[in-house]
């Protein structure tokens, strides 16, 4: 849902070519100033880094996600110990019925988590500036056919599709990476809003004054969106981009909690979660840490892109 | 509004949301006519025969094309269909969204028995949470800038970044298990006790709202804001209106366009069926029959409630449109 | 018969609880002991209500795959019936009928007749006719879907389309009223077994309808279904043409049973366990999953009310003999070595959740021996498997691991995964919805599977049903649950023979070394046997599993007052 009213929260500037090119200094400042969107980045790109060198970092400390640590679970397949098996060994105790490091599972998770929301939302931004680009300039019929489109994939039922070609595509292509088929399906259902503020704005760029200037002058409609529109759409596609990145890591998470996401034995915050809630009342730790880490990414993210949205757009009332 | 202009208003949407059924109902077609599963598969028994498989996919219209099947669907949502003959005829009447063979009924009623409980989810909670988004949107644009605003929208961003379906698991562990203070599943109509249904809707009606006030209390404030330091509000202000008249008179109403816009759209997606929601709740609404009838397959219950869906999302952006030309000045006349 | 389960919250699959299969456990009673002893007289009175993860209720016995003993049992009596108690073997004895069956002409023809002053709920007498009526209309195609076990063994039953042509099975006579006779193809001496299935209960042909019955059935047992709330509950009320001096099997102690659909198996468990208001007067139908196992072991007022059966069901992972590498069967007994039995039972449930098995043969079944033919720990050994894969010359490759999403937890496909990669061997979790599964590994070629997770439990408490549908080499493919595809005319020989045996105990020994033979080939890795656990609420009594099947027997279970 977060997608579809990222439009809402990206007041259009009315007048993109009176701010001029971002002022770098200024939107940086104003982004210092905001203390919570700056923890919000900081907090962002500590994710970034503990998802990169995870690998690196796990061999480093001795721990994986995968080796079945049976003894440190009780007859009943709960962990063993306080804190659901909190120990020296195991920093964040140990998944019921298997045994594995809980600590190893987290930290190793936030690769799925993040390169499914990262990659769904380039490729959502990638399709979406372009159509919306294509619609809102060249206008007429191929404007007709974009808007019409985006009408039918508004109305089908998102994660029930996403479902159903999640359990499709691995039998006609079997081999193909699951993180990829996400990306792609998670992708393909976002880019329809931000397709829609993209061609409002461009259709507006389109109206302006040195825009007609310049295709009075006889540039090519080719040269006329790179060099005119497209540097106007680039603040608001960063802040849409920021802001739909919560959104597709919700998804993957709710897919892969529905069992259909990120397949065993990889880790994935959204698994353990679904998991973990039925686990509550004897080990409620194993909720507690994946469920933080989701929740921690989100937040961030949420209040990064709020800050830069109103450290770009000059019409933001500052606080 | 003169009455030609909301006829070709009225007829060019029309045929949009007829090209959206028509194309939405074809995809999903051609999307589960290529799941690995056969539904026919589902309702052949053990052992599952060829010949016994080709029989029931036969009795079920499975040996057609997809083209072909889509197109006895379409007709059938007109005229009604017949399956199989002899005793054994099965009639649908119309309108005849399909029939499920796996659950032995026409998709039309199993939707009409399912709607009720997925319609008191979604407007129980929608109506709350409109009332809670405006209102602390509100009160946090005219207070902007306070520890009032910094508190309510950084309680709105949490509200966006939790997932639902944890926090409908844990308001139900907390206040459904630990508490006992609501009931932790089930749904209990209206007409048979409408204590029981409002208690039982409770928690499902918290947890929605909660999260979608969220992005409205986000979505008011901004438009507020820019609504309260519109030159029309600083005229108002000048010419010596109280603050709260402002509030009211001028910049609720400018914020209402936007907001009814989305709110029509959300309401239509939900009405479709909040599937987790559904799920979370143990609540026998349209989105858990469709998750059931994806995971089992069944076909002819997939596409009748998708077409449903889809129906109710374009019905809702036909009449936010229809609203939009009502309340937005600008496109009046 | 598949044993399937619930998943746990949340999964994007049907849930189909009240489950199919059978079992024959040991003699020895449930572990967790409940106040609700067998030996507490029934009183009458209340409204029970039984927690279902299933979206609707399926009373159509044509279609149904039901036990006997539990929710069809509460509406539909068959020609026999199982007395199914706490503590004892079970027996198949007569139900509309007046014995289990007079055998003539070897075994081929059976007779049986109705008792007296059988009436349907709307009072009109039940007739052979009807009993014939709903073995018929069990062969329509329309119908299909449930227990075909006796389409086959009717002379007949391979063309047969049904009656809604106007043909009638003309093996089936009924020379009057009262009297049906059955004619065989062969001699099969579990035939009394057979007509204790759905669709061996009577169901008249003027209120037949196809499309309706499934929801509207024509009780002849203690309870009529009296409404249902679509996807929500199904209530059932006295059937008062339901005569208790006929019935020896149901006890009929509540006034009426309410069944809550879409019950999520946690939510369930959880909800019993805090075992209040109404849900005192409840019991789960699904297995209570190892989460709320765990929990249930913290909580004393829980633990005696969490019923766990004896070990039943046989949970194997399957060996495709056919495919590329896996047909040599020095591979397939590395494979029982390289697999890490005790990771799966802890996934299952740890102790509670079954015992470690090495037979094919499930405890309880009479004739069974029990023996270890590659005896290692129970956690596997990693060098006798690393040895005889490198004896073998076994050319690596990644295995494809078929699991059935609804029947299984993703702990247990795990578990074979990680055993496996002990070894070298990469596994891929294939995980579909149950028909998908289904689909997958009893239909076509085999191709698209290496290993295939599985459960079954005889549809009867007979050897034939934990080893001909899973070995013969007629179960392959079509539907048949031969799912390693292993083929032996050797085995062969001898299931033809043990089917054939009238004598019991001989009958046994031939059966026992079938199991043995074909462990020597190893198409299949036996892993556990199964217990399955259910709770009950503190006001419901008389809630047992008995010896055979492992579910509990809801025709028995009463309200305290």
């Amino acid at each position: 849902m977060t997608l579809d009213h990222a439009e809402e929260l990206v007041a259009a500037p009315s007048s993109p070519g009176a701010a001029g090119p971002t002022r770098r200094e200024t939107w940086w400042r104003v982004l210092r100033r905001d203390r919570f969107a700056f923890a919000g980045l900081v907090v962002v790109l500590l994710y970034v880094v503990v998802a990169l060198t995870a690998p690196l970092l796990l061999d480093r400390l001795g721990v994986d996600p995968y080796t079945y640590h049976l003894d440190a679970l009780d007859e009943n397949g709960a962990p063993a110990g306080w804190g659901g098996g909190i120990s020296a060994e195991h920093w964040f105790g140990v998944e019921p019925l298997t045994g594995r490091d809980l600590f190893a599972i987290v930290v190793l998770g936030s690769r799925a988590s993040l390169a499914v929301g990262l990659g769904a939302t380039a490729l959502a931004v990638l399709v979406g500036t372009t159509l919306g680009v294509l619609a809102g300039y060249a206008g007429g019929w191929v404007d007709v056919l974009v808007s019409r489109v985006v009408d039918v994939l508004l109305g089908f039922p998102a994660l029930v599709f996403m479902i159903a070609l999640g359990a499709i595509v691995p039998l006609q292509f079997p081999h193909a990476p699951r993180i990829l088929l996400l990306v792609v399906v998670i992708g393909l259902f976002g880019w329809t809003s931000i397709a829609r503020v993209v061609r409002a704005q461009t259709l507006t760029l389109r109206s302006l004054g040195f825009v007609r200037a310049s295709r009075g002058l006889g540039a090519s409609p080719g040269h006329v969106v790179l060099r005119h529109v497209l540097p106007n759409l680039a603040a608001t596609v960063v802040v849409f981009a920021t802001i739909s990145v919560p959104g597709a890591i919700g998804s993957e998470a709710a897919l892969s909690f529905l069992g259909v996401g990120v397949q065993p034995p990889t880790p994935s915050w959204g698994r353990s979660i679904g998991d973990a809630v039925t686990w509550f009342s004897s080990d409620p730790m194993y909720l507690v840490f994946p469920g933080v880490a989701l929740f921690g990414i989100t937040l961030a993210f949420n209040a990064f892109g709020d800050g830069l949205r109103d450290a770009l757009d000059p019409r933001a009332v500052r606080r | 509004m003169n009455a030609r202009h909301v006829l070709r208003f009225l007829s060019t949407r029309l045929a949009t949301v007829v090209l959206v059924l028509a194309v939405v109902s074809f995809l999903t077609y051609a999307v589960f006519v290529l799941l690995p599963a056969n539904p026919a598969a589902a309702a052949c028994g053990k052992p599952c025969t060829p010949e016994r498989l080709a029989t029931a996919q036969a009795f079920m219209g499975l040996d057609k094309g997809p083209v072909q099947q889509w197109w006895d669907f379409v007709v059938g949502i007109f005229a009604g269909r017949t399956y199989g003959a002899g005793a054994a005829t099965i009639h649908c009447p119309a309108p005849c969204l399909g029939y499920s063979f796996q659950l032995r009924q026409p998709v039309t009623d199993l939707i009409a028995a399912r709607f009720p409980v997925t319609a008191s989810i979604a407007v129980g909670a929608a109506i709350l949470w409109l009332a809670i988004g405006v209102a602390a949107g509100t009160v946090a644009a005219v207070r902007r800038g306070t520890a009032l605003d910094r508190g309510l929208m950084v309680a709105a961003v949490t509200g966006v970044s939790a997932p639902s379906y944890l926090v409908g698991l844990l308001g139900i562990l907390l206040f459904g298990f630990t508490l006992n203070m609501v009931p932790v599943s089930g749904y209990v109509p209206f007409a048979t006790s409408p204590v029981d249904w409002a208690w039982h809707l409770v928690l499902p009606w918290c947890v929605l709202a909660l999260l979608s006030a969220a992005i409205y209390a986000r979505l008011t404030r901004a438009q507020m804001i820019e609504a309260l330091g519109s030159d029309y509000a600083r005229t108002a202000r000048a010419k010596g209106l109280p603050e709260h008249r402002v509030v009211t008179r001028h910049a609720l109403r400018n914020v209402t366009i936007p907001i009814v816009t989305l709110f029509g759209l959300d309401l239509g997606v939900l009405l479709g069926g909040a599937v987790i929601t559904e799920r979370v709740f143990s609540m026998p609404g349209l989105g858990s029959l469709l998750l059931d009838a994806v995971g089992s397959t069944d076909l002819p219950l997939v596409v009748g409630i998708t077409v449903f869906s889809a129906a109710l999302i374009v019905v809702a952006n036909l009449v936010v449109d229809l609203v939009y030309g009502l309340l937005d000045p600008r496109v009046r006349a | 018969m598949r044993t399937t389960r619930t998943r746990r919250l949340l999964v994007a699959a049907t849930a189909a609880a009240v489950t199919l299969g059978l079992a024959a456990c040991n003699a020895n009673p449930t572990t967790a002991t409940t106040s609700t002893a067998p030996a507490a007289a029934t009183q009458e009175g209340g409204t029970l209500h039984i927690l279902t993860s299933q979206t609707s209720i399926n009373w159509d016995p044509a279609t149904s795959q039901n036990l006997a003993i539990t929710t069809l049992g509460l509406v539909e009596r068959r020609l026999t019936t199982w007395d199914a108690q706490s503590g004892q073997p079970s027996k198949v004895v007569p139900d509309l009928a007046t014995d289990t069956g007079t055998p003539s002409d070897d075994g081929k023809t059976w007779t049986y007749h109705l008792k007296q002053g059988l009436k349907f709920e709307d009072g009109t007498p039940i007739t052979a006719k009807d009993v014939k009526y709903s073995v018929e209309r069990s062969f329509a195609p329309e119908l299909s879907g449930g227990l075909s076990y006796h389409k086959s063994l009717l002379v007949g039953g391979d063309t047969y389309t049904g009656p809604y042509q106007g043909k009638e099975l003309a093996s089936i006579d009924t020379p009057d009223d009262s009297t049906i006779v059955f004619h065989l193809k062969t001699a099969f001496g579990d035939w009394p077994w057979i007509v204790s299935m759905p669709a061996f209960g009577a169901v008249p042909q003027a209120e037949d309808d196809v499309a309706g019955y499934t929801a509207k059935p024509v009780a002849t047992g203690p309870y009529k279904v009296a409404s249902t709330e679509q996807g929500a509950s199904v209530t059932l009320v006295r059937n008062d043409q339901w005569d208790r001096s006929t019935d020896d099997v149901r006890t009929a102690g509540p006034d009426s049973v309410v069944f809550e659909l879409g019950q999520e198996q946690t939510v369930s468990a959880k909800r019993l366990i805090a075992d209040s208001g109404a849900d005192k007067d409840a019991f789960g139908a699904s297995f209570v999953p190892p989460a709320q196992l765990a929990q249930v072991a913290k909580d004393p007022s829980a633990k005696d009310r969490l019923v766990t059966s004896g070990a039943g069901a046989l949970a194997y992972l399957a060996i495709n003999t056919q495919a590329k590498g896996l047909t040599d069967v020095k591979v397939r007994q590395a494979l029982q070595y390289a697999v890490d039995k005790q990771a799966f039972l802890v996934a299952s449930g740890g102790a509670t959740g079954g015992e470690i098995a090495t037979t094919l043969i499930t405890p309880g079944i009479a004739g069974r021996q029990d023996y270890d033919l590659y005896h290692a720990d129970a956690s596997g050994d990693v060098a006798k498997a690393r040895q005889l894969l490198s004896d073998a010359g076994w050319q690596n490759r990644e295995l494809r691991l078929a699991v059935d999403s609804d029947a299984t937890n993703p702990a247990q496909g795990q578990a074979i995964q990680q055993g496996l990669a002990r070894v070298g061997i990469k596994v891929t979790i294939v995980s579909q919805p149950d028909d998908v599964w289904t689909q997958t590994v009893t239909q076509g070629d085999g191709s698209k599977y290496d290993l295939a997770l599985s459960s079954w439990q005889p549809d009867f408490p007979s050897a034939n049903g934990n080893i001909q549908p899973l070995f013969d080499s007629s179960q392959i493919g079509q539907g048949g649950f031969n799912l390693s595809r292993y083929s032996e005319p050797a085995v062969d020989t001898l299931i033809a023979q043990a089917t054939a045996e009238t004598d019991a105990d001989e009958a046994g020994r031939v059966w026992a070394q079938a199991d043995q033979r074909i462990m020597q080939d190893a198409p299949v890795v036996p892993l556990i046997f199964t217990k399955n656990s259910f709770l009950h609420g503190s006001n419901v009594e008389n809630f047992f599993i008995p010896a055979f099947p492992a579910y509990p027997n809801y025709l028995k279970v009463s309200l305290g007052q």
